[in-house]
């Protein structure tokens, strides 16, 4: 399946290798730090401005926006990145937004007690399936109409309805995917996810919506875990919370989802004998394809949950508040670093270089998929008051 | 595959690093963080 022109490989979210680097390059932890140190600059002054700002208001009396953070760690990156460039040398440590995504999340865990992760995670489920089985249809009707390949289709189908870029690698493998098409669903996604960045907030504000509200549909609509993170970080703290919490139930149903594109396509005769073989033992591959940093988040969480119990020998295994405040400090401060990523590895020429038909399905299905989980999310929040 | 190999190295350092500061802070030798 031709479409485009071939692309530079985009999949950033898996360290050690950078945009443009090469995969197979070995990274040394010495080789990690100025990298590292980038993100950390980037962020920090994405915080420092916003500080800035809300003091220089307030000392003039002057009512300036409220710009989080995130937007402007988010912004700097990304100017960074399209105009002076990234030097190789900070290349590898950069591509370890990913990591410092998956740690700011397990630490999360510290804000949540297990019962609040049981209702939204229920919730947040039961909208999953609806949104998934509607972005699916319209994704692979969508596909046709546009006469895309059947493959490519695919990616594009659970890139915008699972989790973007881990979900596209993933199935990949499963359906024997080339890497063009690959490479285009990736971009797509990468170019939706950073356009809703700024979308989704406005809408959200527009429409006064709930931190909890707003949180459970950034993370149930926008692709890219990083993405649903800031997206849902620049309404508000709150909000960026339950919108880690929402992706990440998306995220654990990344297995499945395969495991059932894999057993369709091997039924179709469509796969290679390689991927029809990893289906002899499902448990493993489900296994295999889980993101196991959830496990992380959850165990935190249970020792959040202990330390509030009633009972004191229980609590004594748990966190106190004080210890819980600093882990959740510790989760921000790795987020901060994300965000920073996000925006370096913005490569604004690669993002739209894919073509317009995968690029105006993209954009289609992922609007129509957020208007979806939008009336959703508002649904749930009329009846059960999120 | 190698994709796959090194998305679980970033799982698994992720909560290597994050059970690590969780036992720092628990024992406390991490009192405060600001942010």
């Amino acid at each position: 399946m031709s479409t485009a022109a071939p692309l530079p490989d985009l999949r950033t979210e898996y360290p050690p290798h950078a945009p443009g680097a090469d995969p197979k390059e070995p990274s040394t932890l010495l080789g990690l730090l100025p990298g590292i140190a980038l993100l950390a600059v980037v962020g920090y002054a994405g915080k420092f401005v916003e500080h800035f700002i809300n003091t220089y208001g307030k000392a003039h009396h002057l009512v300036l926006p409220n710009i989080e953070y995130v937007l402007w760690a988010i912004l700097f990156g990304v100017l960074i990145a399209n105009t002076i460039g990234l030097p190789r040398i900070f290349r590898a440590g950069v591509a370890t937004y990913e990591f410092w995504l998956k740690a700011g999340i397990i630490l999360l865990g510290a804000r949540f007690i297990l019962g609040d992760i049981l209702k939204l995670g229920g919730i947040s489920l039961i909208l999953v399936f609806i949104a998934f089985a509607f972005s699916l249809t319209f994704m692979t009707w969508l596909g046709r109409i546009f006469h895309l390949g059947p493959q490519l289709t695919t990616l594009l189908a659970v890139g915008s309805s699972v989790c973007g870029v881990s979900a596209i690698i993933a199935t990949q493998g499963a359906i024997d995917a080339d890497e063009e098409d690959s490479s285009t669903a990736i971009a797509a996604i990468l170019a939706l996810g950073a356009i809703s960045l700024f979308t989704f907030p406005l809408i959200g504000h527009l429409l006064h919506m709930s931190d909890h509200a707003y949180g459970l549909w950034a993370g149930l609509a926008v692709d890219n875990t990083a993405e649903a993170t800031a997206a849902g970080a620049l309404y508000s703290d709150a909000a960026g919370k339950f919108a880690v919490l929402a992706k990440t139930c998306r995220n654990a149903l990344i297995g499945f989802v395969v495991l059932g594109y894999a057993i369709q396509w091997a039924r179709k005769g469509l796969a290679s004998r390689t991927a029809t073989s990893q289906l002899d033992n499902k448990a493993t591959f489900l296994w295999k394809k889980f993101p196991k940093f959830v496990l992380g988040f959850l165990f935190i969480s249970l020792l959040a949950t202990l330390g509030s119990s009633p009972n004191p020998t229980l609590a004594a295994l748990g966190f106190n508040k004080a210890q819980l405040l600093t882990l959740g400090n510790l989760s921000r401060w790795a987020f901060l670093l994300t965000f920073a990523g996000v925006g370096l590895r913005t490569n604004l020429k690669d993002l739209f270089k894919q073509g317009a038909r995968p690029f105006i399905v993209g954009a289609v299905g992922e609007v129509a998929i957020a208007a979806i989980t939008l009336l959703l999310v508002l649904g749930a929040d009329h009846f059960y008051h999120l | 595959m190698s994709i796959q190999r090194s998305r679980l190295s970033t799982d698994t350092w992720a909560i290597v690093l994050s059970l690590a500061l969780a036992l720092i802070v628990r024992i406390g030798l991490l009192k405060t963080v600001a942010w």
